[in-house]
């Protein structure tokens, strides 16, 4: 295995930005009307600055936004010719090229999955970069194979009220709070005993080098600096866990990058969302192996070296449907015994499921949809009851954090489970 | 030796103090698993302990709209929905407010809260779990068993026999010093008539007499007085037998509890019922749509617009209490029903049938301590104070339980045993509950599904191995 992890390209965007930029090439070679094409796509696709984040824009962007779309323009059009999708003339008008229309057509008639998958193999192909990723992730946690946490804990889950944090001792208590918890996390889901002060003081007089915290411990700080500090410490510490803990050597922006257009296309997993954990987790949902065993993976990328890359994705077949039905029902019972409602919020039991079997959000989103179809009909040992709260843009929420899962045509959020007594899951349990 | 005799080392100190006296508490207040149960005898949990001040603005909505309104007009509001704001809105103290909203109407049977224009009883009903309660006529049943329960049959009686007595014995005074429980009690006694001269015959003839009465089945309970050679008086039970040994299942069970009852009550002068349903989504939970369309159906029947009586008059009043997920599940069902025009969930206006029903505050947190404290302390001169909790240590109880009732109690209750064992703790602040709480925390913690503990599969292991 190769221990370094090829890179590529800085800018952070995720796979639709490909078929944006496509699609305004199609429509345009002079730069510039692609770019005002490009502008319009993106705001029609609620595209931010990551697909993530939602933001509502005004009509007029400003001045550093302009410079940032041009920028991300630019990036896009850099890497799409390094994988052959288009190509510029002398005068800088652009062109796509017979893969680029390939890959179009392929949007339109086989939909996002086949888009991605295409340039999947176009990235693997140049760089490799998701093979080096994946397997740095099996090698790093012998216990929970391929699972990497990055813990992290805002002030106010350490219990620090943001009223009460005003001076730089403040801070300094949080801090201290924050290295022995991050240290509790490592011992116990890693077995590693590790000291983190040291880490710790860096940080500290980084911050006062910085101008962001007085250099006497009993000044107070800037409060309008407050975010600015506690994103510091988060950064600080995510960064300190993907090199000391884990040993990659890239930059955390390019980490996160390549797993998130990675859970794009299905193959790694990440999120900050898993119930009863609060930061991130990453986990592969895809193996890279000279054969596979078991029909439930589909081979994505051929390896020089005669690997492959295999996606993990199991049919819809009778020994896959219980393997769901029982992993719904172990959710759901776990995030009620806390919440203790009926109906539970289905992006949290998402989480849980796609976990426990390593599948991706949109075959967990598949899979529902075959098991309510089949609730429906009344052909399913268990009785599901999938609802709408309040979506998103119901509330006032300006942000879009998590991708909705669509059932039955319909977006739901939360879902209620009833197993009737004396059914086969009951003897299983028993 | 004898036993009677023997004597132990030691014997029982004369005094000792009371794990809770040095809070000046009987003992604790909270109850240590907080839900409502109205049959417990424990006031902990059976709704008794309850601050109105609490629900104040909820309660004013539902007299100004239900209570006090004249239930003659028949363009009254007969439906209301009382709605949880959060979906996760367990334990916000729901049912705590529809018993007392029970008893508060029951306590003068509402002729003081709306100014004599309205007599009105209240019963409670809560939907079996388990999808037990799945057709309107299984809820049908249970209301009837609160009506029993309510014994509000057993007061109709007494006024109907009390109207007769008055009307045929206009100058007897009968009744001098004596309560309600004692009349109920002396009115159903043959032997009492007998003491005072009047023939029970003559009371049960003019009580058939009842303009309301009028056109009631010949076996309705009431019948049975008109039996000359072996007088039998009329009790609740018998109503209860009638119900229960009725032929058929459906149609008669609903002309009785929704018109000749209705005629019974009327005639003993009440002009509407409450009827408070809790945890309605018990019913749509495990109904297919087709059941929910039927229940919606029978509802509007019985309550808008069907040949009931009660349908007529607008005598019941339904007031359901919804969670926050409820109206979806219910919605199509409603709509295709008819009952969506009648008392909508997503009104274009707003409007007076949806009593919205709110988060606690920082505020409420204090009287809803201060009330549990008030009913269990040994010295009663002074009941204001939230001792042993401190302003501080009450802010914090309430926001670490997400202002719910529920967990504000348990809270308060853990934190309480912990601070009585403790040695030298006489008050319970911030940083007592600051402490405590990782231990509260911890005891959560345990039941939670960890990651590091979760079991996944192994798809290395799965890919070798197939």
């Amino acid at each position: 295995m190769n221990n370094e992890i090829k890179i590529a390209h800085k800018g952070f965007y995720l796979l639709e930005y490909f078929f944006i930029l496509l699609r305004s090439i199609e429509k345009y070679s002079e730069q510039d009307k692609v770019f005002g094409e490009f502008k319009i796509l993106k705001k029609q696709n609620f595209l931010g600055e990551s697909k993530y984040k939602r933001k509502f824009e005004t009509d007029e962007p400003s001045k550093t936004q302009q410079d940032r779309y041009h920028y991300t323009f630019r990036e896009v059009i850099e890497e799409a010719k390094t994988y052959d999708l288009i190509e510029q003339d002398a005068l800088s008008n652009l062109r796509l090229t017979v893969k680029g229309l390939d890959l179009l057509k392929l949007i339109e008639n086989q939909g996002v999955e086949s888009f991605n998958n295409y340039l999947f193999t176009c990235m693997e192909q140049k760089h490799g970069t998701f093979r080096s990723i994946i397997e740095r992730l099996y090698a790093k946690n012998q216990y929970k194979p391929g699972l990497l946490i990055f813990p992290n804990y805002s002030p106010r889950q350490l219990d620090f009220e943001r009223s009460n944090v005003k001076t730089v001792e403040d801070i300094i208590r949080y801090s201290h709070a924050l290295t022995a918890k991050l240290q509790e996390d490592i011992s116990s889901n890693l077995g590693l005993v590790k000291d983190m002060s040291p880490h710790n003081k860096t940080l500290i007089n980084r911050l006062v080098e910085n101008k962001l915290l007085p250099s006497s411990p009993s000044e107070d700080f800037n409060p309008i600096k407050y975010n600015v500090i506690i994103k510091r410490f988060r950064d600080f510490w995510m960064n300190y866990f993907l090199k000391e803990i884990y040993g990659f050597d890239i930059p955390l922006t390019t980490f996160d990058r390549w797993i998130y257009r990675g859970k794009q296309i299905g193959i790694i997993y990440a999120t900050e969302f898993y119930p009863y954990f609060s930061g991130r987790i990453v986990y592969p949902t895809s193996v890279v192996v000279s054969k596979s065993a078991s029909q439930d993976f589909n081979k994505l990328f051929n390896y020089e070296d005669g690997k492959s890359l295999y996606i993990h994705k199991p049919k819809w077949n009778d020994a896959n449907q219980d393997k769901f039905v029982n992993a719904l029902v172990t959710a759901y019972f776990d995030l009620r015994r806390t919440y203790r409602s009926y109906f539970i919020n289905l992006l949290a039991m998402r989480e849980l499921v796609c976990y426990s079997m390593k599948i991706s959000e949109r075959l967990f989103e598949t899979f529902l949809d075959e098991a309510y179809k089949l609730n429906l009909a009344d052909e399913l040992k268990i009785k599901i009851s999938l609802e709408v709260d309040r979506l998103p843009e119901e509330t006032t929420a300006m942000y879009l954090k998590q991708e909705p899962v669509m059932v039955d045509k319909k977006y739901r959020n939360i879902i209620a489970i009833n197993v009737t007594p004396g059914d086969r899951f009951d003897e299983q349990a028993a | 030796m004898n036993k009677l005799l023997r004597k132990p080392l030691q014997s029982a100190p004369t005094e000792m103090m009371g794990k809770f006296e040095k809070f000046n508490l009987i003992e604790n207040p909270f109850p240590s698993s907080p839900y409502v149960n109205q049959d417990s005898t424990d006031q902990r949990i059976n709704g008794k302990v309850y601050e109105i001040e609490i629900r104040k603005k909820e309660l004013e909505q539902i007299e100004n709209v239900f209570l006090k309104k004249s239930q003659l007009n028949p363009n009254h509001l007969r439906l209301g929905y009382i709605i949880d704001e959060s979906y996760i809105g367990r334990g916000n103290g729901k049912s705590a407010f529809l018993v007392n909203l029970q008893q508060y109407i029951n306590e003068d049977y509402c002729l003081d809260i709306s100014n004599n224009i309205n007599k009105c009883f209240a019963v409670y009903v809560v939907p079996e779990a388990g999808g037990r309660t799945k057709t309107f006529l299984s809820l049908v049943d249970l209301i009837f068993e609160a009506i029993l329960k309510s014994n509000v049959i057993e007061s109709c009686l007494a006024i109907l026999r009390i109207q007769s007595i008055n009307q045929l014995y206009p100058n007897r005074q009968l009744f001098e010093n004596m309560n309600e429980e004692e009349m109920i009690s002396k009115l159903s006694e043959i032997e009492w008539y007998k003491q005072n001269q009047i023939d029970y015959n003559d009371i049960a003839n003019a009580i058939l007499l009842n303009p309301f009465l009028q056109g009631l089945p010949a076996d309705f309970p009431l019948y049975r007085e008109r039996n000359r050679l072996f007088l039998n008086m009329t009790m609740q039970k018998d109503f209860e037998g009638y119900y229960t040994q009725m032929p058929g299942r459906g149609r008669e069970r609903l002309d009785f509890v929704f018109s000749h009852l209705v005629q019974f009550f009327q005639s003993a002068e009440f002009n509407g019922a409450f009827i408070l349903l809790d945890d309605f989504e018990r019913i749509p939970e495990f109904q297919s749509a087709r059941q929910k369309r039927d229940f919606a159906l029978e509802l509007r029947s019985c309550i808008f617009d069907g040949l009931y009586t009660s349908a007529k008059t607008g005598f019941y009043n339904l007031l359901m209490v919804l969670h926050a997920g409820v109206p979806r599940l219910i919605s199509d069902a409603w709509a295709e029903a008819g009952m969506e025009n009648r008392a909508s969930f997503t009104p274009r206006t707003t409007s007076n049938h949806l009593i919205p029903f709110g988060k606690l505050s920082r505020e409420h947190t204090t009287l809803l301590v201060k009330k549990y404290l008030s009913e269990y302390r040994i010295d009663t001169s002074n009941l204001q104070g939230t001792e042993p909790f401190s302003e501080d240590a009450l802010s914090r109880i309430g926001e670490w339980s997400e202002y719910n009732a529920a967990k504000i109690l348990k809270m308060a209750y853990d934190l309480l045993e912990k601070a009585a064992l403790a040695e030298g703790v006489t008050t319970i602040d911030e940083a007592f509950v600051s402490e405590a709480k990782g231990v509260l925390v911890g005891d959560l913690e345990r039941s939670i599904p960890k990651i590091e503990n979760v079991d996944s599969t192994d798809l290395l292991k799965k890919a070798s191995e197939g």
